[in-house]
């Protein structure tokens, strides 16, 4: 039951969260056909300087299918809005110091901290990851609508990255939400970062998306090769924090 | 049942950064009773229950809830498992139905009663369908205690168990009490700081002030020794009386009052001695106990 509560708590998250995911999918593969007929009215410009070279890569992954979802799903939509949502997933933690919690009642159950922890902290993965994972198998099952193909197995790789990057800024937020006990300084300290880890490509002139390529799954899209490294080294920090927050709320006096 | 009280704390302490909440409580529950736990708001009350749940740890001392160290994270599971508690908030999961709300609790204790479940949502007239964000503060405290008494407990532990009610829930929620007790040989440990409440249901009690229990016993035996001597004189009444016992004096033109808490007996010579024209003994009811008790370091 304490899965049930811990459900109850951010199902409304999670299924707003995944429809927000899932139209980010289907929009990018409806989009498709048109960005197609788009592309044959362009006339073969080449801009100079960054912004240039940045047109014309666009231009070349839009010419093929698995590239414009790479480009617009992967590495835009399904990125910003997956952020967002694991953000949120992880805010609230389990202390609240909000008027309407029962934090007093969850205590008293014959139920250790880690019992409740480790459910309220696995039940947002769970969550994290099916929100990763369903608007890359969506992709996959929506590409013949448009005369496309996209393997389940390549989507589904995207999608672990998806999960296991954006499981970082979950982490964060659990355990600064066992931390502050308040939803805000979380939810604004992990943004604040999220923002953070998207200034270097774009202003200071840094190839590749760094941390947001290995969420995208740059690597396995432009090389064939998942980027073990970032992932495990993700894995390994994400386990870090998450073991941070349950020492913190073990300690906490309610 | 075993010999073990049902709560004994030793010296407790609990510090919040430089605020002490607790400041030594030496408290002791014998099984079988319904024990009153009376202070002002502020005096350590639910620290105390906190502490005996596992919820807040202590600064130091000892505390043990049927026979098993509260501060043990092991044992405060086990403890949790044969206590029913119900919090001063009395704050429940609001997404949840009252329906829901019991089939959780339930989950979660494997001595649940399901015939005094039955029982207590005929008799509080709790609605299987409300989600607890619409229940009144009353429906919801009474949702609170069905789910702590029909946890199959050995100890149930009240934190102002009948705030929020109106006076006809008061009577019968303090009746329920009574009978849960005769009936399931089980102890109560309630805080509040409605007298009259205490006075109705417990047989003994313990007065917490400033982190620190004042009195404590058996109602009936506080009850004969607690004693107020008033001594009239002819003239100004003396500044001082003091003897051990004495709880305070109040001087007052030509009456002085003393108030005891080990009865009249061995201070009636010691106070005619002092030539008052009138001496006059009265037992104290629990209300005077309590403000002379919580008043002393005021």
């Amino acid at each position: 039951m304490l899965w049930y509560k811990a459900w109850l708590e951010t199902r409304w998250r999670f299924v707003i969260g995944l429809l927000l995911m899932l139209c980010c999918a289907a929009v990018v593969v409806f989009e498709y056909p048109s960005v197609v007929r788009l592309m044959q009215q362009l006339p073969a410009v080449a801009p100079d300087g960054e912004i240039g070279r940045r047109v014309a890569e666009e231009i070349r992954l839009s010419r093929q299918f698995r590239g414009f979802v790479w480009s617009h799903a992967f590495g835009q939509d399904l990125v910003t809005v997956g952020t967002f949502c694991s953000v949120i997933l992880g805010v609230g933690g389990l202390l609240p110091r909000s008027a309407g919690d029962a934090t007093l009642f969850t205590l008293s159950l014959p139920a250790s901290r880690l019992q409740l922890f480790g459910v309220r902290a696995v039940t947002g993965l769970v969550e994290w990851l099916a929100l990763a994972m369903a608007p890359a198998i969506l992709i996959s099952l929506l590409a013949p609508a448009v005369g496309e193909r996209y393997g389940l197995g390549a989507a589904l790789i995207h999608g672990a990255c998806l999960f296991v990057a954006g499981a970082l800024f979950y982490s964060l937020t659990l355990h600064l939400s066992a931390v502050f006990g308040d939803p805000w300084p979380p939810l604004l300290i992990t943004l604040c970062l999220a923002l953070a880890l998207a200034i270097p490509g774009p202003l200071l002139h840094v190839p590749g998306r760094g941390f947001y390529g290995l969420m995208s799954g740059e690597a396995y899209f432009q090389g064939g090769r998942p980027p073990w490294p970032g992932l495990l080294g993700t894995a390994a920090l994400s386990a870090v924090l998450l073991a941070g927050a349950f020492v913190t709320f073990r300690r906490r006096d309610v | 049942m075993e010999d073990t009280p049902a709560i004994a704390t030793l010296d407790l302490r609990k510090t919040y950064g430089s605020v002490e909440a607790l400041r030594g409580l030496t408290l002791e529950v014998p099984r079988g009773s319904i024990h009153g736990f009376l202070g002002r708001n502020g005096a350590g009350k639910t620290t105390t229950i906190k502490i005996l749940l596992g919820m807040t740890r202590p600064s130091g001392g000892s505390a043990r809830v049927l026979g098993r160290s509260a501060d043990d994270p092991r044992a405060s599971v086990e403890i949790r498992r044969r206590v029913g508690f119900v919090s001063e908030d009395k704050r429940l999961y609001d997404a949840m139905t009252t329906d829901e709300m019991l089939r959780f609790t339930a989950s979660a204790y494997p001595a649940w009663r399901a015939d005094l479940q039955q029982h207590y949502v005929r008799t509080f007239e709790l609605r299987p369908g409300a989600r607890v964000r619409t229940l009144s503060r009353g429906v919801r405290t009474l949702l609170a205690l069905t789910l702590a008494l029909c946890r199959g407990a050995e100890l149930l532990m009240l934190d102002e168990p009948t705030s929020g009610l109106d006076p006809a829930m008061v009577e019968a929620v303090l009746q329920a009490l009574v009978r849960h007790v005769a009936r399931e040989e089980s102890t109560i440990f309630f805080s509040s700081h409605q007298i009259a409440e205490v006075e109705q249901i417990a047989d003994s009690l313990a007065i917490v002030h400033r982190g620190r229990v004042r009195a404590a016993g058996e109602l009936d035996e506080l009850l004969g020794r607690y004693r107020r001597l008033q001594l009239v004189f002819a003239g100004e009444a003396p500044p001082g009386f003091s003897a051990p016992g004495i709880l305070r004096t109040r001087r007052e033109g030509r009456t002085l009052t003393v108030f005891s808490s080990v009865g009249s007996d061995g201070l009636l010579d010691a106070a005619r001695a002092l030539g008052p024209v009138s001496v006059d003994v009265a037992p104290l009811n629990l209300k005077e106990i309590f403000l002379e008790t919580v008043g002393t370091e005021d």
